[in-house]
């Protein structure tokens, strides 16, 4: 057996109010590929970031090579030989694939840059390490997005000095095609010996490429599996998951009625073909990772992206929103991913937010009536039961269920036919989730057609009626809700089983 | 895979250098001596100033990043070379002082004006074009303080040398420029600095996760911006025989116009070096070519300022593109 190469021991951290990481071990061997995973806020990214050197652990040791680290920062791991594949690319756009690869690192002779030996070891690195012929006079805008995944492994490797490469969900923005071209890359590194861990969400991934894989949940160590076969995946969402569904969610079956939404064909950079129904009365739920297309298919809805095929017909007439107020004036609105950016103008009241999608109907010949305006708002505090309930609060200093409550009263006050709710509840307490939940079922049982995008399985098995699935850009599956588990669901989301 | 540009990016890449040759031509056809040697020296003679500053302005944009409102910006370039000038005339004509003390207390003047928009960006993290504009307004000020708003003569033979000597044939301001232009060139575009500061420019997270320091090199960039405005100050009291207040804002126009100019020339399309030494040559010449076809002076600078808005609204369109 390979002697550990990493050994990460008892590692706790703590965030004001949350323990993120309680006595999490991570070891991995030397030239082994180790895989990573865990739900969302399970702690994959706050051990790796203790790692970088980024956050300081409460407590625990971090070793390589057997010795110690004593103070754990971006130099001393750098110099351990540890290296980051950040998801985010972080390349200059006009720069060559040279300029790139030795950015921070040029070689520099008396006269100046080294620009021949730095394009003649750059272009020799990727043809000898990651087996591929790439041009080191191309500029980074003309590659593909893999290619760029390269170029920015590449930088990271280009000194010779890497034992341990952390990849933190590299396939995220690439097509399956793209995807091979990278884990034969990562599968070259892997025979000159660099130990590698893989942090992903694709399961169908990490039962492909890692050697071992550790488990993480609720920042607990639950399991580590030594043997991957490509049936691992089952046994790892269950260690995953562990859990049942949270008797949050009121009782939901509808009846569906008339057709609100018909969607044939629809296509955008980000995914393709995509056809679905909602119908009136019915609270649909979109699962997907991030890259499976799931937040274009939202703004494309809404008219805030322009597809590049397809159609919508939408409350009985085909329709091409161009702008988001097509889609307002046809009675379907968007509760958006980011509130606090998209969703409210922070610094206005309560009220004023309220009532900014519906000011014609506080208004006379464009004057404001702000008696009316309030007491609109007032009446939506009341019904939605906003903290604090008044209207005169400045939007900034509400909790986060308390924002999403007043985005949601903006679109009730205009009676909306179509809500789409993206993230509806990220960052909100489990009380204010509650009573979310139980708006977005009124808002149905009313007869309202209710779209919810989310990234966490629970929330759509527990809210929706039926779930489409997507990954890389397609529906791959399409489920009643009532048939679907936790498990099932995110192993269908994370390509851990076939539809 | 390659991602091709779109054809409405070529068109709008395209877009300035083509109303500039068909400016060019036009200017040609109706002046029998704007293709000739001694207009080509005029050019040249004429370009000096706006050469050097529109070097600094490039620096500061590759260190800062070419977006006109977020990225690098430094307006106060001009402003920084007329005070330096009017310094240097009072100390040799009104105080008999010489040439180079007026030149160390101009440089200490540089010197404080670059340490300021430094600071207001850096550290106060005010935009560069708001932090730059205010200190050029307040610099214009002091400038009139100096000079109490009135030309002053300078007939010192050194300024006199940079004005009417000749090094090899060719005028001395040229070739001293050429000199500096050159060194800028290698600086940026030929050492580790400069890639480093080109990194900065082009995507500031990625350049601090290479471990660039980057706000060592914004900083330093509006240093260096001052230093040319330092260095323009001798050609400008040359060209004009003199210190003349108010001559910044021809020079705040030509050397935007040059140095934005000179990215459509570049093949990536960004601010270099070579690109804004071409650029300011290029403005030079229309300027003089506007002249000798007899045309309104007014009118030259509106042209100018909508050449200004056709080579940055390309640009940015481009980008969205």
């Amino acid at each position: 057996m390979a002697h550990a190469l990493l050994q990460m021991h008892d590692i706790t951290k703590s965030f004001p109010g949350v323990l993120a990481l309680d006595k999490v071990a991570l070891s991995v061997r030397a030239g082994e590929i180790h895989g990573l995973v865990g739900e969302n806020g399970a702690g994959k990214s706050t051990i790796i970031k203790v790692l970088a050197g980024v956050y300081k652990a409460d407590g625990g040791s971090v070793a390589m090579d057997g010795e110690t680290l004593g103070d754990v920062n971006p130099r001393t791991i750098h110099a351990a030989g540890v290296r980051f594949i950040h998801q985010e690319l972080h390349l200059v756009q006009h720069f060559t694939v040279t300029e790139s690869v030795f950015m921070g690192q040029e070689l520099s002779g008396p006269t100046g840059l080294r620009r021949r030996e730095m394009t003649r070891r750059a272009e020799a690195f990727f043809r000898e390490a990651l087996g591929t012929e790439l041009q080191g006079s191309t500029l980074i805008r003309d590659l593909g997005i893999a290619e760029r995944k390269l170029v920015q492994i590449a930088r990271a490797l280009i000194d010779g000095a890497a034992k341990l490469v952390v990849f933190d969900e590299p396939t995220a923005p690439l097509s399956s095609g793209e995807t091979k071209k990278l884990f034969a890359a990562i599968k070259r590194l892997k025979e000159r010996g660099i130990a590698m861990i893989y942090v992903s969400h694709y399961l169908a991934e990490i039962t492909d490429i890692c050697d071992r894989v550790t488990v993480l949940r609720n920042g607990r160590n639950v399991a580590v599996f030594d043997d991957i076969l490509p049936d691992s995946a089952d046994a790892m969402i269950t260690a995953m998951v562990g859990r049942e569904l949270d008797a949050l969610f009121p009782s939901s079956n509808h009846a569906a009625a008339a057709q609100m939404l018909q969607v044939t064909g629809l296509a955008h950079e980000a995914f393709s073909d995509v056809s679905f129904e909602v119908r009136a009365g019915e609270i649909v739920g979109i699962a997907g990772l991030i890259g499976s297309g799931r937040e274009e298919l939202v703004d494309t809805l809404y008219g805030l992206r322009k597809p590049s095929a397809g159609s919508v017909v939408f409350d009985g007439a085909p329709r091409t929103f161009k702008a988001p107020r097509d889609a307002v004036a046809a009675g379907m609105v968007l509760v958006p991913r980011d509130r606090r950016h998209d969703g409210l103008v922070l610094d206005m009241t309560v009220s004023d937010n309220v009532n900014l999608a519906s000011l014609d109907d506080i208004s006379t010949a464009l004057i404001e009536r702000r008696k009316a305006g309030a007491e609109k708002a007032a009446g939506v505090t009341a019904q939605l039961d906003i903290r604090p309930p008044n209207p005169a609060a400045v939007a900034r200093n509400l909790s986060g269920g308390n924002q999403q409550k007043v985005v949601l009263g903006r679109w009730l006050t205009r009676g909306a036919k179509l809500f789409i709710l993206d993230e509806p509840t990220v960052g909100v307490d489990v009380g204010a989730k509650v009573e979310i939940y139980t708006l977005v079922e009124q808002l149905a049982a009313d007869g309202a057609a209710v779209i919810v995008s989310s990234s966490d399985p629970a929330e759509l098995v527990g809210l929706c009626d039926r779930v489409l699935v997507m990954l890389r850009g397609e529906i791959v599956a399409e489920v009643q809700a009532d048939m679907l588990g936790i498990d099932h669901l995110v192993a269908l989301t994370t390509g851990g089983q076939a539809a | 895979m390659t991602a091709a540009a779109s054809p409405l990016r070529r068109v709008l890449d395209a877009l300035p250098i083509t109303v500039f040759v068909l400016l060019f031509i036009y200017l040609s056809v109706n002046s029998n001596s704007f293709l000739s040697l001694p207009t080509l020296e005029l050019i040249l003679k004429q370009a000096v100033p706006t050469v050097l500053v529109s070097l600094g302005l490039a620096t500061v944009i590759i260190a800062g990043g070419d977006d006109v409102v977020s990225g690098g910006i430094d307006l106060s370039i001009p402003a920084t070379a007329i005070i330096c000038a009017a310094i240097v005339a009072d100390q040799l004509t009104n105080r008999e002082a010489t040439l180079i003390w007026g030149l160390v207390l101009a440089f200490g003047a540089a010197g404080v004006i670059g340490v300021v928009n430094a600071g207001l960006v850096v550290w106060v993290r005010m935009t560069p074009l708001l932090a730059t504009l205010a200190t050029s307004v307040a610099v214009v000020g002091v400038t009139k303080v100096i000079t109490e708003s009135r030309r002053i003569g300078v007939t010192d033979p050194t300024i006199v040398f940079i004005r009417d000597g000749q090094i090899a044939g060719i005028a001395a301001g040229v070739v001293l420029t050429a000199i500096v232009a050159l060194a800028f060139w290698h600086l940026v575009h030929r050492t580790r600095w400069g890639m480093n500061l080109q990194a900065t420019g082009g995507s500031r997270d990625a350049a601090q996760i290479s471990g660039i320091a980057t706000n060592r090199f914004v900083v330093q960039s509006f240093l260096l911006a001052a230093f040319t405005g330092w260095i323009a100050c001798t050609f400008v009291l040359a060209r004009g025989s003199g210190s003349s207040p108010g001559s910044e804002e021809n020079l705040l126009l030509e050397m935007v116009l040059a140095t934005f100019l000179g990215a459509a020339f570049s093949p990536r399309r960004v601010v270099t070096v070579w690109g804004a030494v071409l650029g300011a040559v290029l403005v030079s010449a229309l300027s003089v070519g506007f002249i000798s076809i007899g045309v309104n002076v007014f009118w030259t600078g509106c042209i100018k300022g909508a050449l200004i808005l056709l080579v940055v609204a390309s640009a940015a369109a481009g980008r969205a593109q």
